[in-house]
């Protein structure tokens, strides 16, 4: 190319002699615009050069992947009760073995925390992506040592309007506050009494289809609806119970869960206050038959919630928040005593209605980007047992004491120190036991940036 | 202009309402969209942009908008995807065409070659505090006059029109920031996060130093030793400081050393004084004195 530009001035050089300056001209613009244009192609070149250099694989679909991320969450705990005494040990009239694990048939349940010592909380691997224009899924798997569980498994839509969101598969519902929040949004590492004691571990986690609608108005006002299954272990349920030629009670209609509840929130200024009532219902078929005084519950439940968060930010990092939650439910059957030697022989039956309500309510202040304390009372105020019109006088003072520090290193790394006093759980003596714990939580995050909700 | 005026009653009910993330996006879309245009401006001008409260109520003011447009390059990343989910509001989904990504449009610096959270919290695709170069304004004015002309094709003549007397008026600040910027040359600077990389890039200011370790990484003493060692071998002017973090370390470096702290907005509202675009300019190419 140079040669070609040397020559070509070299020519022009000679024209120079015999031509009149206006032809001189006009070559020299001839001269002028092959320049430009070979300057041109050399650009370009240097360009496609750029290009060339990546090698793209034809078939490559790793944009493609979900956003995936691992929480991993560890906890060391020192009781000042054995793990034998504590799995023992019950919310008289409301649960049976609230701390510590147990097992059921082949399956072990365990809550968080469960043993003195060291535990293996989960390891939750959450996977996220739009499935095209319509759709987004999220799933969400706890792993731990007793196997593989689909916490979560949803397909959201997008593309409805008007306000307009419907979710199908397994998921938390959004009854209350706490209840669709994961393990690692808690303030505290264990769940609050009412909701454990009431629900069981993973709350309301069920496999159904969510409607939810957001109003068109300024103010923030939510209103869903979901049809679920109706699992729950605690509380919900409409499998058969016994063997199902001569069962000891039939199973009901599936699905058998019904929620409802209304958010709203307002801001005043940097305080902002949402607030949430909520409503449950479904058949309740509750198989005790596995344990010491094996029984089993069939009958209609009533789950009320109403919620109310007050959260208000000095700055970025700094807050000052007060959740609170009250819970009551009402359960309506037939309760089954079963033979101890043979379970599935109904040694008496009794009408049953249980009306058990509680609160937690917590206060937690954000200090800073890596510091929050918190504090939360826990109680089950109202524990109304009535047995055959026969009011079983449950203790109804059942209270719970946490405090916290929490220390963050970054937003994926979080480490936190509890005590818990639980004056809630009774032995079999029904003598009232106090127990402390002191829980050392880490959780760990890697992979996709999680964002928070409200 | 008057039979434009004349005019507007009725269009009124053709006003778009656009939520957008900051409130310099919120500027700059009412100075293109005018009175077409209703902006609904989502976070505080006076937090850090990363972190920005997902309060309920920004729910609904997603839900109610016609469109979004977000500044992108992953500053929004901790607090807007919940949001935008929850809305169920097609216009304002990421694949919409009425969902404006202005990091599109930006060709984005320090751009991290390796991407690691061992090296405090990265942004992937560069440093996203482009809105900080007054020639980027330029640029993401032209974006969004594009947008509102591309959803709201009957007023693209009003957008068209409002771009050019931005632009024009835009120019002349530029002139005269460069101006008042000149003397500013290969001056240093130490900043908590680097939210100047863009106006340090376009004003040949050097940023020597940041009191935090890593992105997103609080202060350690021993990196604070380092950086006062760093500020006595280099004499910087002074620590631009944003204004959401605290500067109990910028004090205690600023006693060690005698450096100055000065407090620089990296949006509208971040200071009392900051009220609009332009005088967020004025303010930052003031900053050093």
């Amino acid at each position: 190319m140079k040669k070609q530009l040397c020559l070509s001035l070299v020519a022009s050089s000679f024209l120079l002699a015999d031509t009149d300056i206006e032809q001189l001209k006009i070559e020299m613009n001839k001269q002028q615009l092959i320049i430009e244009k070979l300057q041109e192609k050399i650009e370009k070149l240097a360009v496609a050069k750029k290009f060339e250099a990546p090698q793209i694989e034809t078939f490559d679909q790793s944009k493609f992947m979900p956003d995936i991320s691992l929480i991993l969450d560890l906890s060391y705990v020192s009781r000042s009760k054995k793990d034998d005494e504590v799995a023992h040990l019950e919310v008289p009239g409301v649960v049976h073995g609230l701390l510590g694990s147990h097992s059921d048939g082949d399956v072990t349940h365990s809550t968080y925390n469960a043993s003195n010592g060291f535990n293996l909380n989960y390891a939750e691997l959450a996977l996220s992506s739009s499935v095209d224009p319509y759709f987004t899924m999220d799933a969400i798997f706890h792993l731990s040592e007793h196997g593989f569980e689909i916490e979560e498994a949803f397909v959201t839509s997008t593309a409805l309007g008007h306000g307009l969101r419907v979710k199908g598969g397994k998921f938390l519902s959004n009854f209350g506050y706490l209840n669709e929040k994961h393990h690692h949004a808690w303030s505290f590492s264990d769940m609050p009494l009412v909701y454990e004691s009431f629900l069981g571990l993973h709350a309301i986690n069920e496999i159904g289809a969510q409607l939810q609608w957001t109003a068109p108005t300024s103010t923030y006002l939510m209103f869903g609806a979901e049809v679920l299954q109706g699992e729950n272990e605690q509380m919900f349920g409409n499998n058969t119970i016994g063997n199902t030629e001569t069962p000891i009670t039939k199973g009901s209609q599936a699905p058998s869960l019904f929620v409802g509840y209304i958010k709203s929130s307002i801001d005043i200024d940097d305080t902002t206050i949402l607030g949430g009532l909520s409503y449950a219902n479904g058949s309740s078929r509750v198989d005790h038959s596995q344990e010491e005084a094996p029984s089993a519950f069939s009958g209609d439940s009533s789950l009320y919630g109403v919620d109310l968060t007050i959260k208000h930010y000095f700055d970025s990092y700094s807050f000052l928040s007060w959740q609170s939650e009250w819970l009551m439910r009402d359960m309506d059957g037939i309760e089954y005593t079963l033979d101890p030697a043979d379970i599935s022989v109904v040694t008496a039956t009794a009408n049953l209605r249980k009306k058990q309500a509680g609160i937690y309510t917590q206060l937690e202040y954000g200090i800073n980007k890596n510091f929050s304390a918190a504090i939360r009372y826990d109680t089950i105020y109202k524990n109304d047992v009535v047995e055959s019109g026969v009011n079983m006088n449950e203790p109804d003072s059942l209270n719970g004491y946490s405090a916290m520090i929490e220390y963050k290193t970054s937003e994926f790394a979080k480490f936190r120190l509890q005590y818990n006093r639980n004056e809630a759980l009774y032995n079999e003596d029904a003598i009232k036991q106090k127990i402390d714990t002191i829980i050392f939580q880490a959780n760990i995050a890697i992979g996709a940036h999680g964002a928070h909700s409200f | 202009m008057r039979f434009l005026l004349l005019l507007l009653p009725l269009s009124l009910f053709a006003n778009l309402n656009i939520a957008v993330s900051y409130p310099y996006i919120g500027a700059l879309t009412k100075s293109i969209g005018g009175e077409n245009v209703e902006t609904v401006v989502l976070a505080n001008g006076n937090w850090d942009p990363h972190f920005v409260v997902p309060k309920p109520s920004l729910i609904s003011k997603v839900r109610n908008a016609d469109g979004l447009i977000m500044n992108g390059g992953q500053l929004e990343i901790g607090w807007l995807p919940p949001l935008i989910k929850k809305a169920g509001n097609p216009k304002t989904n990421v694949n919409a065409k009425t969902f404006l990504n202005l990091s599109n449009h930006i060709s984005m610096i320090d751009k991290p070659q390796s991407v690691s959270r061992s090296g405090g919290d990265l942004h992937p695709e560069g440093n996203p505090h482009f809105n900080l170069d007054p020639n980027n304004i330029l640029i993401l004015a032209n974006a969004i006059k594009e947008y509102l002309s591309t959803i709201d094709s009957k007023n693209s003549h009003v957008y068209e029109k409002n771009y050019v007397i931005f632009s024009d008026m835009w120019k002349k600040k530029i002139e005269l920031w460069n101006e008042k910027m000149l003397s500013k040359k290969g001056v240093k600077v130490v900043q908590f996060h680097n939210i100047l990389a863009y106006f340090n890039k376009a004003y040949k200011i050097e940023n020597i130093a940041t009191i935090e370790p890593l992105p997103g990484i609080p202060p350690s003493s021993k990196h604070t030793v380092d950086t006062i060692e760093l500020i006595k071998k280099e004499q910087p002017c002074c620590i631009l400081h944003d204004v959401y973090h605290s500067t109990k370390t910028a004090e205690f470096i600023s006693e060690k050393t005698g450096i100055k702290i000065v407090l620089i907005p990296h949006d509208i509202g971040a200071l009392e004084s900051v009220e609009d675009l332009t005088s967020l300019f004025d303010y930052l190419t003031s900053a050093i004195k």
